[in-house]
């Protein structure tokens, strides 16, 4: 609990600091905050608490993923580092403060023990991110971007807060607990609400929205590919973890008992987010639209595991979260190298092209993405794979046996796309000279494939934890 | 932590950082550190030895992973087993690496060599280690991969490199049976765990048909990693190496892995008598093919990789009549005068500015004064006369065999016959007689540097006195390594006792069988004495090698068989997949169809991303509204 208060006040702490001359202070300060925040909140293990009049409940679950958050948002920031370029349109300080922010509405998402809380969880994220998505400021297609989510993000926010709304009227209890326990005797006596049903219905719509599953995923590939990569690696990572988080504590504890309701079509959308996702990410050229179309195919994963709704199931989408976080920073993280350094149609290129040949020219980078892909592909002795193995052992508890053969030659399609750009980096030419990165960046990328190989090899090392 | 993590560790440290950094580090520093890492490992087991107090010990490492109630774990066994094991891999590894040293030393491989050799002690240890059969797996992977590696070293000649991918390949079909017997010990008892697989089996009855089948497929893994008849062929071929990989990998470690498998399941084989009838016939028909094979062999390694076969056999065939300790010990003295006896003939390729064949070679003796003393003992340990190791192991295994039958007692003993006259041919027209070399090899002989002669002597000293670790009683020893393996037995004894009743021979027979085998080594040698020594003959160029002599000089075409029977009918048959069906069939409606499929799907999805954010909207709501209506359906429609 104390990690979001010392985030909130650390997000002012740096607004402050960006009155100072030197900006070079800004990354290292960031880095310690989160470091500090990451220590408070490890000192929560075992104490299981409700703060603010009951809204937040701290036990380990929340530990467990708010670690995976602010891992992963070190990690990006680690990585960011051309923000200070261009001296007269970018305020890093902004930047960071508002990461914080968002990273403390992560935090709430994960811990909420009551509606508001999440409905104020979600906006805190949600409102940062629609102004992280537009920093690029003179990029026409950054302010589009950030437009397009903005619009669509307050349409979204529309049903969630509906769906909260009617969930109120049906149960009179914003509470998870009254809620369930509503729920629980009202299905006992088969006299449900449809208000309740319809409620349900908005609410989950609201968070399927903010974690890009189909057919709610349209905004995705648009603002991934528009806003800086930086903050599309931060909204892949974070915002869906914080995103499973939410909605699978509310499916598992509030819903648990209208299962039978809800559980066909959300394993529709499951099927539904696996096919779009895996099959239109297979026609991309661009690396980075790539990307985005497989963020909606790992929310099709973890969306098995929600309809599975098994105990094994939190541990599994704890596990996939890790392991796809770690692999989508590394991802993101070489392309922002490689698109910085070579330009196309006079940007960034983001096209598989751009990383023709790069086994020659900087084969640590090739290494690191490599291992991400394959990691992302779920190929063995990576994380990537344990987390598919845990995700689809959850699913065959659960017997959901269609499902998983849709989901396999899914994966098998995502083989595809991912190796492409491995193919480029060792079997192309190389074109152009080799990209020169600062150490700590080097640092940060060979962390996260350190973890990945690490997770790899001894998974059930952190899935004892979870 | 525990010490026994460190053993493995050590040289998988030393395997990183000569493998990531040949090009840079120096020559020096590259030996030191291969060396060094082994000899710490071998300090290691040193201590663990000297502190061992007799009970088996489970390191755990870490637990790999669990699947439903099926947990693998990586743990390390110690006991006497292994202990003796990691002993000898540690031991004659660090040896073997010392004399690398100087072998190696004009080559520009000179680190990778170092980086693989490292790779392959660590997984030898993983192998012996392993507390289950998985990580016995990945150590068996693990060495055949390093073999390959090692074998095709100077993949520059294309030659080399097939003898590595046959080398893998015939493996791979052992390893297929040894993977085939894992799956089937899970499915028999749950685990893969010695310390649960074990005191289960013990319950069951001899002559279980289950056990036949577990014990019949990791004999088959046996038959690959240990070069028994059918899957040998790739050994001789290993010869391809460098020299001290022929040393440690196919004559002291590697291909022993198999015995000591199988020493380890001794329950399961214990259980099994009809498997280990099987294993005794093959290993006999192994020991006297491939020594018959010896007889006539041109070439100085290839003889001692015939040999290395048929000294296999033998080690099977103690285990074939139940008798694990006698096989295990031949294991040890084996490992002793077979790497002497590799190294000393890598000494001598090295004089002999790598001229590897015998016809060319000749009065050795005395330029290598030192490389010839530590020959001549191996020869002499390898051929079986007292006080020297061979006698004592070899003469156990034969007691164990007449006690079994004395026909198959009658055929070990030819083959040991044949092999003290192959050695000993091999020794004559080596290193005595004329010099038949060029001038100019003639003019290169030197004794070889302190780093190869040092391992040679060491070797040497344990060839003679290795067969004193397990003086039988009615020679008036204590049979120590008996008594010290003794415990590993525990459950084959429970399981069935009559299996451990001992050799029930007498003192007279015993005496009289010992004489018999140790005149007919005597014969053999005064035989190749006459024929080498006194008549000066010299076997003939390989085009004048005609009859019985050149069926047996071509290996009995057994090669030709194979390659016959099972390899050109399966090219044929993948050139016919590969043209009809797969070209044919399965590409163009299969693969490519469901690419094709895929792609023109990818591009119905791609268009609905028009940019619109109306259209977006317009899209969720549809959703939305089917979604409320399916859900609701119940309600809306009653």
């Amino acid at each position: 609990m104390l990690s979001i208060i010392s985030l909130s006040i650390f997000g002012i702490v740096n607004l402050f600091l960006g009155f100072l001359k030197s900006r070079r202070i800004l990354l290292p300060a960031t880095l310690l905050f989160l470091i500090v925040a990451l220590i408070l909140n490890s000192m929560d293990w075992n104490q299981q608490a409700l703060y603010f009049g009951d809204m937040l409940r701290v036990n380990n679950v929340f530990v467990n993923f708010a670690g995976i958050v602010l891992i992963t948002a070190l990690l990006i920031v680690g990585i960011s580092r051309h923000f200070g370029n261009d001296e007269e349109h970018t305020h890093p300080a902004e930047y960071y403060a508002i990461l914080l922010f968002s990273v403390t509405g992560a935090l709430m998402m994960i811990g909420f023990e009551n509606l508001i809380m999440l409905f104020v969880g979600v906006e805190v994220l949600s409102v940062a991110m629609y102004v992280l998505t537009g920093t690029d400021k003179r990029n026409i297609r950054s302010n589009e971007a950030a437009l397009k989510y903005f619009l669509m993000g307050s349409f979204a926010t529309g049903l969630l807060l509906f769906g909260v709304a009617m969930v109120y009227g049906a149960t009179g209890s914003f509470k998870l607990g009254g809620i369930a326990s509503y729920v629980q005797m009202a299905s006992m006596y088969g006299a449900v609400s449809p208000l309740l049903y319809v409620g349900l219905l908005f609410l989950f719509i609201g968070m399927l929205f903010k974690v890009s599953a189909a057919p709610f995923h349209f905004w995705t590939p648009d603002v991934y590919e528009g806003a800086p990569t930086i903050f599309t690696a931060f909204m892949s990572t974070v915002v869906k973890t914080a995103g499973f988080a939410a909605f699978y504590k509310i499916a598992s504890t509030a819903f648990a008992g209208v299962y039978g309701f809800w559980a066909q079509s959300l394993a529709v959308m499951a099927v539904l987010t696996l096919l779009i996702g895996n099959i239109t990410a297979a026609y991309q050229g661009s690396f980075k639209r790539m990307m985005a179309y497989s963020s909606i195919s790992h929310a099709g994963y973890l969306l098995l595991a929600v309809v599975a709704k098994v105990p094994s199931s939190q541990s599994a989408i704890l596990f996939y979260s890790l392991s796809y976080s770690l692999a989508t920073v590394a991802a993101f993280g070489v392309l922002m190298a490689v698109s910085e350094s070579r330009q196309f149609e006079g940007r960034g290129d983001d096209r598989y092209e751009a990383f023709n040949g790069l086994a020659k020219t900087n084969p640590l980078l090739a290494f690191v993405l490599t291992v991400s892909m394959l990691s992302l592909a779920g190929i063995p002795l990576t994380a990537g794979f344990w987390g598919k193995f845990f995700i689809f052992s959850a699913a065959v508890q659960a017997n959901l046996t269609s499902l998983l053969v849709i989901a396999v030659l899914m994966s098998c399609v995502g083989i595809y796309y991912y190796f492409r750009v491995i193919i480029a980096m060792y079997l192309k030419p190389a074109e152009g000279e080799g990209i020169s990165v600062s150490a700590g960046f080097t640092l940060t990328l060979v962390l996260t494939t350190v973890l990945t190989l690490l997770l790899g090899v001894f998974p059930d090392v952190v899935k004892n934890i979870f | 932590m525990n010490l026994a993590i460190l053993i493995p560790l050590l040289p998988f440290l030393g395997f990183l950082i000569n493998g990531l950094g040949f090009r840079r580090i120096p020559k020096a520093a590259v030996g030191l550190i291969g060396t060094g890492a082994v000899l710490g490992s071998f300090a290691i087991v040193l201590s663990l030895f000297s502190g061992f107090t007799g009970t088996a010990q489970v390191v755990p490492v870490y637990d790999w992973f669990t699947v439903g109630d099926f947990n693998v774990s990586f743990g390390f066994q110690i006991d006497q087993l292994s202990l003796l094991m990691m002993l000898i891999i540690t031991g004659i590894g660090s040896l073997i690496h010392l004399y690398s040293i100087g072998y190696m030393h004009h080559d520009e491989g000179f680190g990778k060599f170092f980086a693989f050799l490292n790779l392959f002690v660590f997984f030898m240890l993983l192998l012996v280690m392993g507390s289950n059969y998985l990580v016995m797996f990945i150590g068996w992977e693990g060495v055949g991969l390093c073999s390959y590696l090692l074998i095709g070293f100077w993949n520059k000649n294309p030659e080399y490199g097939y003898a590595a991918r046959k080398a893998f390949v015939m493996n791979r079909i052992g390893d297929l049976g040894f993977l085939i017997g894992i799956f089937l010990i899970v499915a028999r008892f749950g685990s893969l765990e010695f310390a649960s697989v074990f005191p289960a089996a013990a319950q069951l009855q001899t002559g279980d048909a289950g056990l036949f089948w577990i014990t019949f497929c990791l004999f088959i893994g046996a038959m690959g990693k240990s070069a028994q008849i059918p899957l040998y062929t790739w050994l001789p071929d290993a010869m391809a190496g460098p020299t001290p990989v022929s040393a440690l990998i196919h004559a002291a470690t590697m291909v022993t892995a198999g015995i000591y498998m199988i020493v380890r399941s001794n329950v399961l084989y214990t259980l099994a008598p009809e498997t280990l009838h099987i294993i005794g016939w093959v290993a006999l028909a192994t020991a006297l093919l491939a020594a018959s094979i010896g007889l006539f062999q041109n070439d100085i390694k290839k003889v001692l990789a015939y040999s290395t076969v048929s000294q296999l056999g033998y080690m099977f065939m103690g285990l074939g009549m139940g008798a694990y300790t006698s096989g295990f010990f031949h294991v040890m003295t084996h490992a002793f005068f077979k790497a002497l006896l590799f190294l000393g003939a890598g000494s001598v390729i090295h004089a002999m500015s790598d001229e590897q064949d015998i016809r060319y070679m000749g009065g050795l003796r005395k330029k290598l004064p030192i490389t010839f003393t530590t020959f001549l003992l191996g020869t002499i340990a390898i051929s079986g006369i007292p006080p020297f190791a061979g006698f004592f192991s070899k003469d156990e295994i034969l007691a164990h065999v007449y006690e079994h039958s004395p026909l198959m007692w009658g055929l070990a003993v030819f083959g040991s016959m044949m092999t003290a006259f192959y050695m000993f041919r091999l020794l004559f027209l080596t290193f005595f007689g004329e010099f038949r070399g060029t001038h100019e090899q003639e003019h290169h002989l030197h004794e070889s540097p302190l780093t190869m002669t040092l391992p040679l002597m060491v070797l040497a000293v344990l060839s003679v006195i290795g067969g004193f670790f397990n003086v039988p009683e009615i020679l008036g020893g204590t049979a120590k390594l008996e008594q010290f393996l003794d415990p590993i037995y525990q459950y084959a004894r429970q399981a069935n006792p009559e299996a451990f009743a001992g050799v029930h021979l007498d003192h007279s027979t015993e005496f009289m069988l010992m004489g018999v085998s140790v005149a007919g080594a005597v014969i053999s040698i005064i035989a190749a004495w006459v024929i080498y020594i006194s008549r000066k003959s010299v076997p003939a160029p390989d085009e004048q090698v005609s009859g019985l002599q050149q069926v047996i000089y071509r290996k009995y075409y057994i090669d030709e068989l194979y390659d016959a029977v099972f390899v050109k009918p399966i090219q044929a048959l993948s050139r016919f997949f590969y043209s009809v069906v797969d070209k044919g069939g399965i590409d163009r409606f299969g693969v490519e169809g469901v690419g094709r499929f895929v792609k023109g799907l990818a591009n119905e999805f791609r268009l609905l991303q028009t940019g619109a954010t109306g259209f977006y909207v317009l899209m969720m709501v549809t959703g939305i509204a089917v979604i409320l209506v399916y859900s609701l359906r119940s309600l809306i429609f009653g």
